[in-house]
């Protein structure tokens, strides 16, 4: 017997589950970023300026704090504890407590004590201007409560529709920061500054540890590391939790077990229709560079259909 | 040092658990002593245990809003409450009696006014009680029944005897601490259920969902019941979303539901519009439906009195059940009983006079200082004077109040309000108490087994109500032990 879910909550569940997965990738991206510019030059022109750009806030960011600030102390202030910022890991925290304060009656019960751990954890470890040594525990530590809290609801919550509406909210957004880490990385990467040419190997390697992948990689490619084939390998192996493709699948999955599903299922299918369509290792080359952003660019079309056919069958 | 009982002073009054020698009262004896064999650090443990369960329980759930906490948790005191069973049982009787009377009287008022032509309750206190709904005039909710869940509030005076303090028809709150507070004993007394023959309290969300199905208007096997809720940030939130999990209802706000033109309440859910058959709303008459009462309420469903008065919905409670929520109405219900079922009235109010009646008003205002005065339609405590405690400043700002609006008020003698003993540090001391068990009215009426105790947890004080210091006991209605151990 499918329950049926209000569509307020439905809506809550859904924000919950793509705020909780915003801050564990937010928090992921500062500390992978950080580990890059260590192995870097100090005189090459890659900052902290690409973060800015993944996570699409490069007007506000300019707005807040003027244009080329991007240090790393404004970016990670920005990204981490600017309340101003919406997309900043203690507002996405702030929207995962929100939205569970009115859900809490169809989780189990402990969860909100997680919650609260995290957020209070958040607020009181992540200070503007720390040293990167505190920062690194602190975003280290907040990424686990997050999964931890992910995995406590894999392993607690009833696998009913409350289940299917988060992990639409997580997929979702873990297809959208997918595709903004590939697009950012590889074409700042691919539009060939010459001169960090040399340290190609470094840089993909640094995409591939955004997403906890460079084992991952080596197991299922067995490969040296080599854009083609890492392009390939984010978008398309259905093995890696976090590639575009098993994104995709899991979405339509949880889609298949959701009532009135027709639009967002074909909404989905798009999506899939159009990766399936792309040879994307071929787009690994210099020269295909802006082909590959502006396939990227669908993708994101693509997300953004499929989360407003989402809203417009299930939150109205 | 452990509890010493011979030093537990109980003040002179009715202590429900020692009797004024320091022994136990009847069929209480096991768990004095229990009590008593707990060391200093025992009795901290277990406190700590208490407070430990009732976090994890979740019964407290905070969350810290920009460094504030909105979900307060009300401090468990755990000493329970004993009552024996067959007094609970007259109570019980006389409980039931008094909810049949009063939504006999609250359906008259909305049809015939019998008991008004026949003077039982003056035409005028009803007519023209803030409570009183003029559009409820010749709805006809199930079985006749408009309070389907009242909490009345009882106390025990000097003299060991109960009376009725009040009548909560409207949207009375609390029982879901009653039956948190049984599961947090259970899981840190274990031994002490080893005693007792202590009834159960859990059938409680069960015979509520019992209760409101029996009102559904559509005749199908399993009628959609949800709760209505003002949202979040009330102060009841917690028990509202404890009892819609219990009951198997949906949770719902105003905005979850809507009155389509076939004027049915349906809610927005992820499959589309359902059908809804029951609402157990617990927001306020006023807010219910902006097109009906407030139209700036933003918590209710607009069209929603419509749907009820088609008879395609129902409502629990039907809305203008507060008109006998009045406590100058309160004072005929002992008239009521007599009138409508035929009965001499098994509990007692408490003596009570009505500021509208010159001799009675003379009464009050001469004895203001040994007097509670209590405003006719105030909740949770709030614009009481206690005359004993009170200055000479707040009696003459009394008797202005008074004499500005007599219809109002009501005065009672102060009562001497029994006590328990409840920890205090790491000792027991008596604390004042009192009681609210809930009755259900539907197509059966039915009795919780006991109900909520409230505890004034500042010595002395006699308010119980959870926003001004108070706390809650186990109450626990058990059969008496068979043999009696020396006390």
């Amino acid at each position: 017997m499918t329950v049926n879910v209000l569509s307020r909550v439905a809506e809550r569940v859904y924000w919950l589950g793509r705020y909780l997965e915003r801050a564990e990738s937010t928090a992921r991206l500062i500390t992978v970023n950080g580990n890059l510019i260590m192995d870097l030059p100090v005189r090459l022109p890659l900052g902290w300026r690409p973060l800015i750009d993944i996570t699409g806030s490069g007007e506000l960011f300019e707005s807040l704090y003027g244009k080329g600030h991007a240090s790393e102390r404004n970016v990670c202030r920005f990204l981490a504890t600017d309340t101003r910022n919406p997309g900043s890991i203690i507002n996405s925290i702030i929207g995962v407590r929100d939205n569970a304060r009115t859900v809490r009656e169809n989780m189990p019960r402990i969860t909100f004590e997680y919650i609260n751990e995290l957020y209070l954890f958040a607020r009181s470890s992540l200070v503007p201007g720390q040293s990167r040594t505190r920062r690194g525990e602190a975003l280290t530590q907040i990424s686990r409560l997050a999964q931890q809290l992910e995995g406590f609801l894999s392993q607690n919550m009833l696998h009913d529709a409350h289940w299917e509406l988060l992990r639409l909210g997580n997929y979702i957004e873990r297809a959208d920061m997918t595709t903004r880490i590939i697009d950012v990385r590889t074409v700042d990467l691919i539009a060939g500054h010459h001169e960090l040419e040399p340290f190609q190997d470094i840089q993909w390697r640094s995409v591939l540890r955004s997403f906890y992948a460079m084992q991952a990689y080596h197991a299922s490619v067995r490969e040296p590391v080599d854009p083609p084939l890492v392009l390939q390998f984010l978008f398309k192996d259905e093995r890696l939790p976090r590639s575009y493709l098993r994104c995709l699948n899991s979405v339509r999955r949880s889609l298949r077990e959701l009532p009135r599903n027709g639009d967002a299922v074909a909404a989905c299918d798009d999506a899939l229709h159009a990766l399936r369509d792309t040879d994307v290792a071929r787009l690994g080359g210099m020269e295909h560079s802006v082909e590959l952003h502006g396939f990227i660019n669908d993708c994101q079309v693509h997300l953004s259909e499929l989360h407003d056919a989402i809203v417009s069958t299930y939150f109205g | 040092m452990t509890i010493d009982w011979r030093a537990y002073q109980a003040t002179g009054l009715y202590d429900e658990l020692v009797l004024p020698s320091g022994r136990a009262r009847t069929g209480t004896g096991k768990l004095v002593q229990a009590l008593a064999k707990l060391s200093d650090d025992e009795l901290v443990e277990r406190k700590a245990a208490a407070e430990l369960a009732i976090r994890s329980m979740g019964i407290t759930f905070s969350v810290y809003h920009e460094g504030t906490n909105i979900d307060r948790e009300w401090p468990f005191d755990i000493v329970p409450r004993l009552i024996m069973k067959r007094e609970w049982d007259e109570v019980a009787r006389g409980l039931k009696q008094r909810v049949r009377a009063l939504n006999a009287f609250i359906d008259d008022v909305y049809h015939h006014r019998r008991s008004l032509r026949d003077g039982v309750v003056p035409e005028d206190y009803v007519l023209r009680s803030r409570e009183y709904r003029s559009r409820c005039a010749g709805i006809d909710p199930p079985y006749g029944v408009w309070s389907n869940v009242c909490g009345t509030d009882l106390v025990r005076d000097a003299d060991g005897s109960l009376y009725v303090l009040e009548d909560n028809l409207r949207v009375p709150s609390g029982v879901s601490y009653m039956l948190e507070n049984r599961a947090v004993m259970k899981r840190i007394f274990p031994e002490l259920f080893e005693h007792y023959a202590i009834h159960p309290v859990d059938d409680y969300p069960s015979e509520l969902a019992a209760c409101l199905r029996s009102l559904s208007p559509r005749d199908v096997r399993s009628p959609r019941i949800v709760v209505l809720t003002p949202g979040i940030y009330n102060s009841a939130y917690f028990e509202h979303a404890y009892l819609a999990l219990e009951m198997a209802a949906e949770l719902v706000e105003g905005p979850d539901l809507v009155v389509a033109e076939d004027d049915c309440v349906y809610m927005r859910t992820i499959s589309g519009l359902e059908r809804v058959d029951v609402i157990y709303r617990r927001i306020d008459d006023l807010f219910l439906d902006p097109q009906a009462f407030r139209k700036e309420s933003m918590l209710g469903v607009p069209g929603l009195m419509r749907a009820w008065q088609a008879g395609n919905v129902a409502l629990a409670n039907a809305p203008g059940c507060g008109v006998a929520d009045d406590k100058v109405i309160y004072t005929y219900v002992p008239d009521m009983i007599r009138y409508f079922l035929g009965e001499e009235p098994i509990l007692a109010n408490v003596p009570s006079y009505r500021c509208a009646e010159k001799e009675h008003r003379d009464y009050v205002l001469d004895n203001l200082q040994d007097l509670v005065v209590k405003p006719a339609n105030e909740s949770g405590g709030y614009g009481m004077l206690i005359g004993p405690h009170s200055t000479r400043r707040e009696r003459d700002e009394f008797v202005r109040i008074i004499r500005a609006n007599p219809r109002n008020y009501i005065g009672q003698p102060t009562l001497g309000l029994s006590t328990a003993p409840t920890i205090a540090g790491n000792t027991v001391e008596p604390r004042h108490l009192d009681l609210r068990p809930f009755i259900l009215s539907g197509k059966d009426i039915y009795v919780t087994t006991g109900g909520l105790t409230r505890v004034a947890l500042r010595k002395g004080s006699i308010v119980v109500n959870s926003s001004q210091g108070g706390g809650s006991k186990d109450t626990w209605v058990v059969e008496p032990a068979t043999r009696e151990p020396p006390g």
